[in-house]
């Protein structure tokens, strides 16, 4: 079977113009994407995170031919990117730019059969698509307002239903809750969910961790132009707790301390007193697979634990520990 | 199967904009009383210039009726006007609406959307044209329908298509440069100095005048101010003049196309569409 998305050292530098003053500029190259290679399954939703700045929405332009990469190949569906752009875009909904991809002074039901025109439904079929989207989003009180007289949520729900107007078997979704309040988020992430169930392959952007924990199946962290991870959120949570730490508590003397540190994996072993006993931190270089080995020296030694609490790691941990860096701090790559 | 649904969208764009336009109703009428007030100024000029203003410009013109030879003159100025607002600048409007990604998202060339802005300009400008001609002949008391008024339209619908197609060179160079409204405004006035709006331009110096043969709005201003009003046609018979016109109808689509899509392809390899 075709995936769904394929690249293939997948490059883009941009010329960009750093301005020096009033009058005098300079010319720079800006190395957006190195290299990138990482294919999309059938069925999943793939999640892209990275900080602004990142190169995941350059990746999402070539991807859906709004940019030309500098080198490399890209397939959607099967289609090349830059050989057959039209197939390309008819295989794919696309919600790239929040609510600023709709006409304002159109009716929330003119900008959906408006685009229906756009991606060649006759229009019979742009009314029945446009009314499903209606009620799918439950956007029938408003459909018929202008849609410059819609709050910001609003016009984000819209845009969604935009990018199902071609009922498109890939979905491309470029942080569809932002703006969004929490119920609304919460309501557009099921529907999302409840769209891959019925097959749509889903790429999703976002820079909220717990939301890509929840809905990914698979996530790529990609930086400065760089992939830097590539997995399940549960892959790349164990590919980090090789280095995890292990919080022991209960009754631990010295040479239990000194019995853990002898093991070859532990690089650290603090023994802080604590009521009515003792916590020792392990930091080991193989995760959890030495919680046996620990437990054995530990017993041998004479302590008895009371205890034992692994850190437990979020994506977040393993953002910061691949990129160096939060989410949340702003690394524009032109100010880099 | 391909063509219809690429005419349908011409068709759904043509219908957008007809639907966002008839949000601004106001702008409807202004779009009829800018020409005569447009063609007001020179006219009272002319009859404050001189004790016979008629018989002077006879003289340089070869028609007495300076009054309909203004009105005609911002009249087909209007159709210039709208072609490269509606057209170029709607390249720009969208870019700044950030629907323009949107339009590049979609299995349907440009093109095709832009036929459709094309056709709406089209009508609106021919009905604001015409209403704004006919109502200041009406108000300065001239005769609108004097001459071969079948023949001027002819030249109007003719100038047309390379007129529209002129418009997609300047799109390309707004997609390029990100810049309109100073772009459109200097087009405006270029083009209406050298298509002679209020003037003859056999009274340019010749090289000037080489220039202003090479606009075809200076071809269809001549040719509609010469069957309305006979003041001649730059080839003596209006068929060597309207085959100059089809000349143009077989060279600026292409060439506009073309530009077009170079620019495009030249923006999308670097920043793509979508930045202003």
């Amino acid at each position: 079977m075709t995936s769904p998305v394929r690249t293939v050292k997948l490059s883009k530098t941009y010329e960009v113009r750093a301005r020096k003053g009033l009058f005098k500029s300079e010319k720079r190259s800006v190395e957006a994407l190195k290299s990138i290679t990482l294919e999309v399954n059938q069925g999943e939703v793939f999640g892209l995170l990275g900080p602004n700045g990142a190169g995941k929405t350059t990746l999402i332009k070539i991807l859906t031919t709004l940019l030309l990469p500098t080198s490399g190949e890209a397939w959607i569906n099967g289609y090349n990117v830059t050989q057959n752009e039209n197939k390309v875009r008819a295989s794919v909904g696309c919600m790239l730019m929040g609510e600023r991809g709709l006409y304002w002074k159109l009716t929330g039901r003119e900008n959906l059969e408006y685009f229906g025109a756009l991606y060649h439904l006759d229009p019979s079929a742009r009314r029945k698509r446009s009314n499903q989207i209606i009620e799918l989003l439950k956007l029938g009180e408003i459909a018929d307002r202008m849609v410059e007289s819609y709050s910001s949520g609003q016009k984000m729900n819209l845009a969604f239903g935009k990018a199902l107007i071609n009922d498109a078997p890939l979905l491309v979704l470029d942080e569809p809750t932002n703006t969004l309040d929490l119920p609304s988020a919460s309501e557009l992430r099921s529907i999302v969910r409840q769209l891959n169930k019925q097959g749509k392959t889903v790429i999703y952007t976002t820079h909220i961790m717990s939301e890509a924990e929840t809905l990914c199946d698979r996530v790529a962290i990609i930086d400065r132009g760089e992939l830097l991870a590539l997995g399940t959120v549960e892959e790349l949570k164990t590919s980090l707790q090789r280095e995890g730490i292990t919080h022991i508590e209960g009754v631990i003397p010295a040479r239990a301390e000194e019995a853990v540190r002898a093991i070859p994996s532990v690089l650290q072993a603090t023994r802080t007193a604590q009521d009515g006993g003792a916590l020792l931190t392990v930091v080991t270089a193989s995760g959890r697979e030495i919680l046996p080995q620990l437990i054995e020296a530990l017993t041998h030694s004479g302590a008895i634990i009371q205890k034992i609490t692994p850190e437990e790691l979020t994506l977040e941990d393993v953002f910061i520990a691949k990129t160096g860096r939060t989410l949340a701090e702003d690394t524009r790559i032109a100010n880099k | 199967m391909a063509l219809r649904a690429n005419f349908s969208v011409l068709f759904a764009s043509f219908k957008m904009r007809l639907m966002t336009i008839t949000r601004y109703p106001g702008q409807l009428v202004m779009d009829i009383f800018i020409p005569i007030v447009f063609a007001y100024m020179p006219i009272l000029l002319g009859r404050a210039s001189g004790s016979n203003p008629a018989a002077v410009f006879a003289a340089n013109t070869g028609t007495s009726n300076y009054i309909a030879y203004m009105l005609i003159g911002s009249s087909v100025f209007t159709l210039v006007n709208f072609a490269f607002w509606h057209v170029a600048y709607w390249l720009r409007w969208e870019q700044e609406a950030g629907t323009l990604e949107a339009l590049y998202l979609v299995p349907t060339h440009r093109i095709w959307v832009v036929a459709g802005t094309a056709l709406y300009s089209c009508l609106r400008g021919m009905f604001s044209a015409l209403a704004a001609y006919v109502l200041g002949s009406i108000i300065f008391d001239v005769n609108p329908f004097q001459g071969e008024v079948l023949l001027a339209l002819v030249f109007i619908l003719v100038g047309l298509i390379p007129l529209y197609s002129l418009t997609l060179l300047y799109g390309a160079l707004i997609l390029k440069v990100k810049e309109a409204n100073a772009l459109v405004n200097l087009m405006q006035w270029g083009v209406s100095f050298f298509m002679g709006i209020f003037f003859p331009i056999a009274i340019f110096p010749p090289l000037l005048k080489v220039i202003a043969l090479l606009f075809p709005p200076t071809w269809m201003t001549n040719g509609v101010r010469s069957a309305l009003l006979g003041v001649g046609f730059f080839f003596k018979t209006w068929y060597l003049d309207l085959a100059v016109l089809w000349a143009f109808v077989l060279i600026t689509p292409f060439f506009g196309y073309w530009v077009f899509n170079r620019t495009e392809r030249s923006v999308r390899r670097n920043e793509g569409v979508g930045q202003f």
